[in-house]
């Protein structure tokens, strides 16, 4: 009896294979557009984790999402064929400033600030304010037909050398039809002007982040040294709140705090 | 140096030196010398100099034409006969002034009958204009001269008395040169009124006065004697209220004033008829600016190719017959020249018909008015007595020789327009005046007022005179009254001074304390009755004049028996005067002392006062004289006898026919004679009967008060002239005045006040409207701005978060609304 | 002009949309044969920003806020890559080409600056107020 016994290696070729086969190309994979599951995977990445940033409370674990989200795109910039704008997103973005940002959160991750949770009243309000302006900008978007044509174009050069001979001041791309001065224009003056701007920035932000001498002793610090730790919480809670009326409770850091947005001033 | 040029110079100088002494003492008055004594010297100073050019303007005329007697013959009946030579003595010389000069005196020797015919002729006169105001179409408006005998003589009569006055009352005003108290005035509180002294005010209305008088008699037209008619009634205003606080004083000002508009008002009547009838105002010819002659008033009613008889212009004929002038050049409408033409020749038709006569009338009548009120004619003489309140020498000057004889003078010289009617009209006014007056005179007890109604009663003589035909004798008394009246005013000032009180009855025996008073007043009485031996036909100044006037009135009484009550008036005035001018005189100064605290203050006046007492006394004596050659003041004024009066004219429009004689004819012998006599016997009845009753007693005053005690009072009460007017005419002036205020405060104001009212309740609304909507809307906009912002603050919470929504909305909205808006894509 | 007509139904995203113009099918057809086009970059971009205002609106943590900062700066930055793409577009259709790009990397280095003066400034106010609750700075409530 030649019944599954008799399968041998002929038949699955023989058989299963010219099945697969005939059968394949029926399935969407014989033309995949690796390109579009791609975008489809980052997109869907990047979005989520942004959605996620939204949703989490801890703050910590916004940071992780972010750093997700933003890698994610760096992935859609690799797609697109900025493939220099997406290296950059990953080494200064994710790997700066978001680096930055997590330790800002360590810094100033105590105990009653590391999730707080907004009232249900301001999620409803920025869920409103949110879907109203993701639709604006989704008709904006669908309003101009010649962003709505499928992309076939052909890929694009390898844009790191422009893009720094362009930096430069020396533009050796073609330029977009229709640019102003036939887009010779280059970018030398950005450039200089934001260097300037970091050197600036970094100055700055070394000094507003110094150490201070104070005459008084820092409400952190009188809080932290004079108390034992559990109990700072409700020491800081309860300095943080001196001339207060209401809200945060002491004992209930992370209760349900009026909404600072639909209740207006104190 | 021709009198024609040298005269107006003189006189013209003459004229306008107290007008500088005015305005010197005007500008300077308080500073000149101490407390401005000084001013009477430079009043003085101008008024001697006036005298001395007008003495030197009187010789230069009397060289150029002697004054000589004029031999009288009879000569009755008019003058037709045009006398070639004599004819028109119009040689127009200059443009601006033309000289008349005529044979009048250029006949040495000359002592035919032509005597008045030798007048027939305009007389010796010089006239022209030295200012021309406005000339054009009919009217010329000048300030011009007319200057013949009589002008001169005036002058120097007036410039003389003034001098006189000034000098007496440098004397007798020095009480005004520190501070005085007054007792007549009572202040509220009770006391007296203490003033500063006016005395450089006195001689500068004294100078004033002075200007516009002689103005009056140099004056060439009408117009000019009108405004220095004027002129002479507010320096009179002036010179009565120069004691104003005095209510007596300010009113009786205020009185003379009035009453003189009265008579004005009638004068402009009388100037409207002849300038719109005649077109000229000016006496003599003139020269019109287009070099043809321009006839005056003179001409043009007794024009020498008529033998300078009276009639009726051209002007006049046609303005009364204006119905008729129409209705000619009407029917000639086609042809207005042959209608001209056409008037022309009728003119002397209507004329016969008698068109016009009573346009002539009315102009002389009207001019007359003017005359009644400024010489206080009945019925407007009641303001002369009280005139009495100004200093005497005010009285002096103003109201007895001056101001008062103005009105006889224009009448004298707008003698040739008046015709008969008018001029027997003003006889009568004269006559009842002189003897109202006189009345009056009897039983007045302030020295003052006697002399006052005198005056008025002296002036009625004028009139009477100047009105039966008396020219002459008008004028002639004119000037011998005003010397003796002035003598006696200033007589009368000195016992005044003496004695502190005007009241006869307090004064008597005066005569050994103040002889020379005493003396002089004497003598101006016995001038004023025309004092004087009729067979020698010698006396004082007023002898001569009193005999002319009533030897005119006697020949006009047999002319025309009918007005023979002239004659008698002027008789009975004669015996009335005497005697109340010597009850004065006795009362004053004879017999025994009536109140011996007067007596023994009376003392006799200084020198000052004195010396023109004596100067005035010796004129009153010999003003009438005449020296052997001719030489008189009755001589002289002859020499101005207007053209064409010297003659018989016959009246009869307004009264049945009559006639004025001529008054050469009232020299004949048995008029003179019956009139002397008649002078004398009348004079000297008066005066023995004031002797009778005041120096001997024989008669006691009171027993004949009693005996016709309401005779008696009618006279103290002065007729009750003032009673009647203050009945007839103040008290309904008062009435419609009241009614007029009570109109202007009951209705006018009160609608006028209604009106305010109104616009205040107006204006209040409008404030409310104004406080609470629109400063509501302004104050309700900045609150709502404030609340606004207020509650905007509180989109202010600090919360980032908020803020952050309100971003993103925000953006939503505004795309939103734009693209609803424009409808069009964002991008490509 | 903007398609109003498909406003209604933009309103709720991911709902597949019929191919009502003739233009790209988006979700129509089969997601992994078709080509991407501008559109879907855009869609994601405007996915981040609104993530990231809905963050910047929501968070009560100051580093909350400078996350969503961070999100909408990439939104952006993906739509400016997205225009700037040749790939992206039809043949020989135009694009932004590389100043795109730029703008995008100038974009990632401002943001990043920000980031600093902005964690400065929260340490600063952590060291003050010992919070980094953002509903405790109104300071400047009005």
């Amino acid at each position: 009896m030649t019944g599954l016994l008799d399968m041998d290696i002929s038949s699955v070729t023989h058989v299963i294979v010219p099945a697969l086969a005939t059968s394949l190309p029926t399935l969407p994979m014989a033309g995949i557009n690796w390109h579009s599951v791609l975008f489809l995977l980052f997109a869907g990445l990047a979005c989520g984790f942004a959605v996620g940033v939204v949703a989490a409370d801890n703050v910590v674990r916004m940071a992780l999402y972010l750093v997700f989200s933003l890698g994610s795109t760096a992935g859609l910039f690799f797609l697109a064929g900025a493939e220099f704008l997406g290296a950059m997103q990953l080494m200064i973005y994710v790997g700066g400033t978001l680096v930055l940002l997590v330790f800002g959160v360590m810094l100033t991750a105590q105990a009653p600030f590391v999730s707080i949770k907004p009232s249900s009243s301001d999620r409803t309000l920025a869920a409103v304010a949110g879907a109203s302006l993701l639709a604006l900008l989704l008709t904006a978007a669908f309003s101009v037909d010649a962003w709505m044509a499928p992309g076939v174009g052909e890929v694009p050069a390898p844009s790191a050398t422009p893009l720094g001979m362009a930096l430069i001041g020396v533009r050796v791309d073609t330029p977009p039809a229709g640019s102003p001065n036939g887009g010779h224009a280059g970018y030398m003056l950005p450039f200089e002007i934001v260097s300037v701007h970091l050197l600036v920035v970094l100055v700055g932000a070394a000094y507003l982040a110094r150490a201070k001498r104070r005459r008084t002793p820092r409400a952190i610090d009188a809080v932290a040294s004079a108390m034992p730790v559990k109990s700072a919480v409700a020491a800081t809670a309860a300095v943080a709140v001196p001339e207060r009326t209401a809200v945060a409770a002491p004992g209930r850091p992370t209760g349900g705090a009026k909404s600072a947005l639909v209740g207006g001033g104190r | 140096m021709d009198l024609e040029s040298l005269l107006p110079t003189l006189l013209g100088l003459a004229w306008l030196l107290p007008l500088a002494s005015f305005t010197v003492i005007l500008f300077a008055g308080p500073r000149l010398g101490n407390h401005g004594k000084g001013a009477a010297g430079v009043a003085t100073a101008a008024i001697v100099g006036s005298f001395v050019l007008s003495l030197f303007a009187f010789i230069s005329w009397v060289a150029q034409h002697p004054v000589r007697a004029v031999a009288h013959e009879d000569h009755g009946g008019a003058h037709a006969a045009a006398d070639p030579t004599h004819g028109s003595g119009d040689h127009a010389s200059t443009a601006h002034s033309t000289s008349h000069a005529t044979a009048a005196g250029h006949e040495p020797g000359h002592d035919t009958g032509h005597g008045e015919a030798g007048h027939a002729g305009s007389p010796v006169h010089y006239s022209g204009d030295w200012y021309t105001l406005y000339e054009g179409g009919r009217l010329k408006l000048s300030i011009g001269w007319y200057v013949d005998a009589l002008t001169v003589l005036m002058f120097v009569m007036i410039t003389f008395i003034a001098t006189c006055i000034h000098v007496y009352a440098s004397g007798y005003m020095h009480d005004e040169l520190h501070d005085i108290t007054d007792h007549e005035v009572h202040l509220a509180d009770g006391s007296h009124l203490h003033r500063p002294g006016r005395f450089h005010r006195f001689f500068q209305a004294l100078s004033l006065f002075c200007f516009s008088m002689l103005g009056i008699v140099i004056a060439g037209n009408l117009a000019m004697v009108f405004i220095f008619w004027e002129l002479v009634g507010i320096c009179s205003w002036f010179l009565i209220g120069f004691y104003y606080e005095r209510k007596s004083a300010s009113n009786a000002a205020n009185k003379a004033f009035i009453v003189n508009r009265i008579g004005d008002f009638g004068m402009l009547i009388g100037l409207m008829a002849l300038w719109g009838a005649l077109g000229t105002l000016h006496f003599a010819d003139s020269t019109g600016p287009d070099g043809h002659a321009r006839p005056g008033l003179f001409s043009l009613i007794r024009p020498p190719v008529a033998g300078n008889a009276q009639w009726v212009p051209d002007g006049m004929v046609k303005f009364a017959a204006a119905d008729k002038v129409g209705a000619v050049l009407r029917s000639h409408a086609d042809d207005p020249r042959a209608g001209v033409e056409q008037v022309e020749a009728k003119v002397e038709d209507w004329r016969d018909e008698g068109y016009g006569r009573w346009l002539l009338l009315v102009a002389g009548l009207g001019i007359f008015c003017g005359c009644i009120g400024k010489s206080a004619q009945f019925p407007l003489f009641v303001w002369l007595p009280d005139a009495m309140e100004g200093p005497t020498p005010v009285s002096a000057l103003v109201h007895s020789a001056t101001m008062v004889a103005a009105g006889v003078y224009l009448v004298g010289r707008f003698y040739p327009v008046l015709t008969p009617d008018a001029l027997l009209v003003i006889a009568y006014v004269g006559a009842i005046t002189l003897f109202i007056a006189a009345t009056i005179a009897l039983v007045a007890n302030d020295i003052k007022r006697v002399l006052a109604y005198s005056t008025v009663s002296q002036l009625g003589y004028m009139m009477l005179a100047l009105g039966v035909g008396g020219w002459l004798a008008g004028l002639f008394h004119l000037v011998t009254h005003a010397f003796f009246k002035s003598l006696l005013f200033l007589c009368s000032g000195s016992v005044i001074h003496a004695c502190h009180t005007n009241d006869m009855r307090k004064m008597g025996g005066l005569s050994k304390v103040m002889p020379w008073t005493s003396g002089t007043m004497l003598v101006g009485c016995l001038a004023i009755i025309g004092a004087g031996i009729p067979f020698l036909d010698i006396g004082l100044s007023g002898y001569y004049s009193k005999d002319s006037i009533l030897a005119q009135a006697l020949l006009f009484a047999r002319e025309n028996p009918s007005h023979s009550i002239l004659f008698y008036a002027v008789a009975g005035g004669a015996m009335l005067t005497a005697f109340y001018m010597f009850r004065l005189w006795f009362m004053t100064f004879a017999g025994q002392p009536r109140d011996h605290h007067v007596h023994e203050h009376a003392h006799e006046s200084p020198p000052v006062m004195v010396y023109p007492l004596v100067a005035l006394s010796i004129l009153a004596v010999v003003a009438g004289w005449t020296l052997p050659g001719g030489f008189g003041i009755a001589n002289m004024i002859e020499q101005a006898r207007p053209a064409g009066t010297g003659g018989t004219e016959l009246g009869g429009l307004l009264f049945s026919a009559f006639t004025v004689p001529a008054e050469h004819a009232s020299h004949a012998h048995d008029i003179h004679v019956t009139a002397s006599l008649t002078a004398f016997a009348t004079a000297a009845t008066g005066v023995l009967l004031a002797a009778l009753m005041y120096v001997w007693g024989i008669i006691p005053p009171a027993m004949v008060a009693s005996a016709v005690k309401p005779l008696y009072t009618l006279l103290a009460n002065r007729w009750y002239f003032d009673e009647i007017y203050r009945f007839l005419f103040v008290l309904p002036v008062l009435g419609i005045s009241r009614l007029v205020s009570g109109t202007d405060k009951g209705i006018i104001d009160r609608f006028i006040e209604g009106l305010a009212w109104g616009a205040k309740q107006v204006a209040g609304f409008d404030a409310w409207l104004d406080r609470t909507l629109i400063d509501g809307l302004v104050n309700g906009t900045a609150s709502a701005t404030y609340s606004a912002g207020l509650e905007l603050k509180k989109l202010q919470t600090g919360q980032l978060r908020q803020y952050v929504m309100f971003i993103a909305l925000g953006t939503v909205a505004i795309f939103v609304l734009a693209g609803l808006l424009f409808r069009s894509s964002f991008a490509g | 002009m903007m398609s109003f007509s498909l406003a209604p139904s933009i309103l709720l995203p991911g709902i597949p949309m019929p191919a009502s113009l003739g233009m790209i099918p988006l979700f129509a057809a089969n997601p992994f044969t078709e080509p991407v086009g501008v559109i879907h970059y855009l869609i994601v971009g405007a996915v981040l920003f609104t993530a990231g205002i809905a963050c910047m609106t929501l968070k009560r943590n100051a580093l909350g806020i400078l996350m969503g900062i961070e999100l909408v700066l990439n939104g952006a930055n993906i739509n400016f890559v997205a225009f700037s793409s040749s790939y992206l577009r039809a043949e020989g259709a135009p694009t932004l080409g590389l100043d795109g790009q730029v703008v995008a990397l100038f974009v990632i280095l401002l943001a990043a600056a920000e980031a600093a003066v902005a964690l400065a400034i929260t340490l600063n106010f952590y060291n003050n107020h010992a919070t980094v609750d953002v509903d405790r700075a109104d300071d400047l409530k009005g």
